[in-house]
């Protein structure tokens, strides 16, 4: 329970009654659109087949939690459960529509689309991201190496990224991400790709930067990387937060509701 | 761990600890000193930190630029070719077939000065619009003040632009136009069109972001633009000098021109009209700007 009392002396996120609603562009409902046969003027006027519809999607329902520093709290659920979007809010990207977040100092948030501005060289992704975490050009410069070498994408380096492979582009985010040593890191399936070598390296600077008192968020479907590397976990469900606690509690639980479907 | 379960909109709620009311939950955020996410910061904080990113503006604005070109094989000349065949075209169709060179004594200097010029606001206005829902991965993935983007895409169509100035500065004197310190004043001119360009940019860009059909609109108006702003023909020669007249040469794209015809043409000597209109122009589009797509900061990237 060491855990939960730094969270009590030290918090560096505080969630409370977070609502997420996000607009959607072009989703139609495919199944129950009559008007596909109708010609397109016809389907104007329709009032039911709208030309391109939004939608809402309630994404992140009334979460409230509290992390403290040098916390590594997965966040576990099915697909659409609110996961991202959660994890998103909480670095600042998304404003909340309900409810506030707090978060100490800078966060860093590792997606599943690794690539920045993939027209550009990986030697340009290294330098705007480390510009856009606050480092100076010069810090960027000094560590330039270690990322390259970390990443080790050896001479892809100065391709564009649209050349990399996912697992390429991934690495070099990490690399970016992890360099400017983040108040909070967030990782949201970014490493599934990677392969084992570089699994085991990510995991190794993972606990490095829970050493310097950051806070670690991982999003998994992995269970056995989030057993590895966390020590608490969130499991959300269609936007909701069903279950806090420690990470073993929580992931029997979330695997017994498995069994129980399939069964 | 005891597992309490209450069910809510049919989803088990298991254990979760006691939640903290909302009140709770601010105090203690503020006795840590923590950071509230998704608001919008004080005007002046805002300039600060955008100030404290200008390393990225130009990183951002230099990578861009020099990529905007590099996928063909000729590369960065076409930065020049291009308003190059613009200027052939248009000297065909109103050159020689329309004849709209009324007013003018260099009409290919007029036509180039204006095509060039003319280019790089009608760019820098597109770009600009987009300037946040173009680049929506990088604003998913970093925080950073927005406004990083309208000023790094305007500065990146000035830099894919310094080509095609280079080729005009080459060009005046092929056109028979004399050399003239006032040329001098030809960056001075570009700087005052890049603010108003700026401005433009923070107001599109905002709009754009909330309402993303207005995006489709920003290329129309640009056209309707062209031909008015006397890009192809002299404004005074064919639209007199009344009311209409000063209304068309005095918005901020006709204002451009001129100042760059009085800086590079013999023809138009210097009035202090047209370069305070930019200037003002420029500074007043450049602060309103800021105003307002910092008020609607704490909002991109929520789409």
């Amino acid at each position: 329970m060491a855990a939960t009392e730094v969270t009590h002396h030290r918090p560096s996120v505080v969630c409370s009654d977070l609502d997420i609603v996000y607009t959607v562009f072009g989703a139609k409902k495919k199944g129950t659109d009559t008007g596909g046969d109708l010609p397109f003027v016809e389907r104007l006027l329709t009032k039911r087949n709208p030309v391109s519809s939004v939608r809402k999607v309630h994404a992140v329902k009334k979460v409230s939690f509290v992390v403290g520093h040098g916390e590594a709290v997965g966040i576990i659920g099915r697909n659409g459960s609110g996961k991202s979007t959660l994890l998103r809010a909480i670095a600042g990207l998304i404003p909340p529509t309900g409810g506030r977040v707090w978060a100490a100092g800078r966060p860093s948030l590792l997606g599943v689309n690794a690539v920045l501005l993939s027209g550009l060289t990986g030697s340009k992704n290294v330098m705007i991201g480390g510009l856009a975490l606050g480092l100076t050009p010069r810090q960027v410069r000094d560590r330039y190496d270690d990322i390259v070498a970390f990443s080790g994408i050896g001479d892809f380096v100065d391709l564009p990224m649209s050349a990399y492979s996912s697992g390429m582009g991934a690495r070099l985010r990490f690399a970016i991400s992890t360099a400017a040593a983040p108040d909070i890191l967030m990782i949201d399936e970014a490493l599934a790709t990677g392969d084992a070598d570089f699994q085991a390296r990510s995991r190794e600077r993972i606990a490095e930067i829970r050493r310097d008192a950051s806070t670690v968020f991982l999003v998994s479907h992995s269970n056995a990387a989030i057993r590895e590397s966390c020590d608490r976990v969130l499991w959300m469900d269609q936007g909701r937060l069903v279950m806090d606690g420690p990470t073993e509690d929580v992931v029997r639980a979330y695997e017994q509701s498995h069994r129980k479907v399939t069964a | 761990m005891t597992i309490g379960s209450n069910v809510v909109d049919g989803v088990e709620e298991r254990t979760v600890p006691a939640r903290l009311t909302p009140e709770q939950a601010a105090t203690l955020a503020r006795g840590a000193g923590l950071e509230e996410l998704g608001v919008r910061p004080r005007f002046g904080g805002y300039v600060r930190e955008v100030w404290g990113y200008r390393h990225l503006v130009w990183h951002l604005s230099s990578a861009q630029a020099w990529a905007a070109n590099q996928n063909n094989y000729l590369g960065q000349l076409w930065a020049v070719i291009n308003p190059l065949l613009l200027v052939g075209s248009y000297y065909l169709i109103f050159g020689l077939l329309l004849k709209t060179r009324g007013g003018t004594e260099n009409y290919i200097a007029f036509l180039t000065i204006g095509i060039f010029v003319f280019g790089y606001s009608a760019t820098a206005i597109i770009a600009g619009s987009r300037a946040v829902v173009g680049q929506i991965g990088l604003v998913r993935a970093l925080r950073f003040p927005r406004a990083v983007l309208p000023i790094s895409v305007t500065l990146t169509q000035l830099l894919v632009n310094v080509p095609a100035f280079a080729v005009l500065i080459v060009m005046i004197p092929l056109t028979g136009e004399p050399f003239s310190l006032h040329w001098l004043l030809f960056p001075v001119a570009l700087l005052l069109q890049t603010l108003i360009n700026l401005g433009l940019a923070f107001f599109l860009a905002r709009i754009v972001n909330a309402a993303r059909d207005s995006s489709n609109l920003v290329p129309v108006g640009v056209r309707l633009a062209r031909y008015v702003s006397g890009v192809f023909f002299s404004i005074p020669h064919y639209a007199g000098h009344g009311l209409v007249s000063a209304l068309l040469l005095y918005q901020p794209l006709a204002v451009s021109m001129t100042t760059a015809r009085e800086a590079l043409m013999d023809q138009y000597a210097l009035t202090w009209g047209s370069w305070v209109a930019a200037a003002a122009w420029g500074v007043g589009l450049c602060a309103a700007g800021l105003i307002f797509f910092w008020r609607g900061e704490g909002r991109y990237g929520s789409n």
